[in-house]
């Protein structure tokens, strides 16, 4: 039996140690807003907070979630911060067709978390796990850029 | 699944066999073996440690890339080199024993323990063992460990003298390295006191020779300056690159440039 703590909540599961943990946290936990582009590490679609660090579930065996504190876009969404990285990247139209935009936003977050005030060349390195095919990422660096500037409890 | 609480445990479980070792996954899952048990060495906290020994630093093997990065204690050099490694989410799980444990001549962290001349403590319910990191590396993904040891902890020399590193790869961030090269070199009143240089993913393992470092080991700049188009001339001869995407010469040409700029910067 694996247990881990799953966007605050105690939760658990039982299957093969390698099984993805994307697969388990869309089919098993239907948490949909996680992603799959690649399953390879490539694209960053299924970002997840792992232990406080920004991860590839796809690279997560499920031997490794077992004791882990995991949050998705969706638990991610609970807190007061998603507030301003929401507006942020409404704002310069940084969402297109939205595939890429669950994951890009746990980046943000993340970097955001470990350094308030990135500058270009920190954002470009914060987001270079996560490929966007519609944007361009010039739309995303500026809604990290004012995401930071408005400021929030990271 | 076994999660040890130590490392005893974890290498009475590895010595009953049967499990594959696994840190950060990052390489594991690329291609997951079907039904494979997983011995999960992430967060023992005998591979978690940083430590600092005077001359050299112990690093664990279950620290991570970014936990390396942000450790006042990692020399620079090393940390160079991690920072070209992919993006955050690859640097947050992998580890420098999964690195090491790939047996690839890519991994970015293994140039570096290289160019260093590294040991490694290995560890089994038999006893511990610290193999020269050259000695290690047998071939092409053929690694000196035995099916119950693992990799406890990398002793990683502090770099004496000034440092060069270079990573020349297809796309910025997330390609691994198509080759790479560190350098140091320790110049004392004029002489050479010592130097080393390696490189990275472009043979079957990274490439050192000891031989061709000695030709210039004790001699003045003046001198060095003198014999730099030998001392080129000879790395040529040696290196003999694998065929991969990139073409051999191409390859080779980019190595000894890299060679060539690492002695220039440092007035050869
Ligand atoms: C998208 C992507 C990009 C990458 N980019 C780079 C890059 O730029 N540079 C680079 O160097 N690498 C890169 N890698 C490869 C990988 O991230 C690294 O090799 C990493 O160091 C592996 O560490 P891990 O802890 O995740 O290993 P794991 O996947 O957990 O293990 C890797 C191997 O080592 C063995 N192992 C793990 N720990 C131990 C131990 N303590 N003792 C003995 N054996 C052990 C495992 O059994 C397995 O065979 C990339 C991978 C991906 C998916
Ligand atoms: S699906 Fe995980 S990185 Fe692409
Ligand atoms: S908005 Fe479509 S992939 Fe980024």
């Amino acid at each position: 039996m694996i247990e881990f703590v799953l966007n605050g909540e105690k939760v658990s599961w039982e299957g093969p140690d390698t099984e993805r943990l994307l697969d388990v946290l869309r089919e098993d936990f239907r948490l949909t807003g996680v992603k799959c582009g690649c399953k390879e590490g490539e694209c960053g679609a299924c970002s997840v907070i792992f232990d406080g660090e920004l991860a590839n579930s796809c690279l997560i065996p499920m031997a490794k979630a077992d004791g882990a504190e995991i949050m998705t876009i969706e638990g991610l969404r609970e807190l007061d911060c998603f507030r301003v990285l929401d507006r942020a990247f409404a704002e310069p139209a940084a969402v297109q067709c939205g595939f890429c935009t669950p994951g890009m936003v746990l980046a943000a977050y993340s970097l955001l978390k470990k350094n308030p005030h990135p500058d270009e060349n920190e954002i470009r390195d914060g987001l270079s796990g996560n490929l966007c095919r519609c944007t361009g990422y010039r739309a995303i660096v500026e809604a990290v850029k004012l995401a930071a500037k408005e400021g929030g409890k990271w | 699944m076994v999660r040890p609480e130590n490392l005893n445990d974890a290498l009475k479980t590895l010595s009953r066999g049967g499990m594959t070792i696994c840190a950060g996954g990052t390489d594991v899952m690329v291609y997951p073996p079907e039904n494979a048990r997983l011995l999960m060495v992430d967060r023992l906290p005998e591979l978690k440690l940083i430590e600092d020994l005077g001359d050299a630093v112990r690093i664990g093997a279950a620290v991570t890339f970014t936990e390396g990065i942000e450790s006042p204690i990692v020399p620079e050099l090393m940390k160079a080199a991690l920072r070209r490694i992919a993006a955050p989410a690859i640097r947050n799980m992998g580890t420098f024993g999964g690195n090491i444990g790939n047996g690839s001549a890519k991994a970015d962290s293994v140039l570096i323990d290289f160019v260093l001349d590294a040991k490694l403590e290995l560890a089994s319910i038999r006893g511990t063992r610290t193999p020269d990191i050259d000695k290690f590396y047998l071939g092409r993904k053929k690694l000196d460990l035995a099916p119950d040891e693992l990799i406890a902890a990398i002793f990683l020399p502090k770099p004496k003298g000034s440092w060069y590193y270079e990573k020349v790869g297809g796309r910025e961030a997330l390609a691994i390295s198509r080759l790479s090269f560190a350098g140091v070199i320790d110049v004392r009143d004029g002489v050479i006191t010592s130097l080393s240089a390696a490189f990275g993913a472009v043979a079957d393992t990274v490439l050192r020779f000891k031989e061709l470092e000695a030709m210039l080991t004790g001699k003045s700049l003046d001198e060095a300056r003198a014999m730099k188009p030998d001392f080129i001339a000879a790395y040529d001869r040696a290196i003999v690159p694998i065929r991969g995407r990139v073409s051999e010469t191409w390859r080779k040409e980019v190595c000894l440039n890299l060679l060539r700029d690492f002695l220039s910067q440092n007035g050869i």
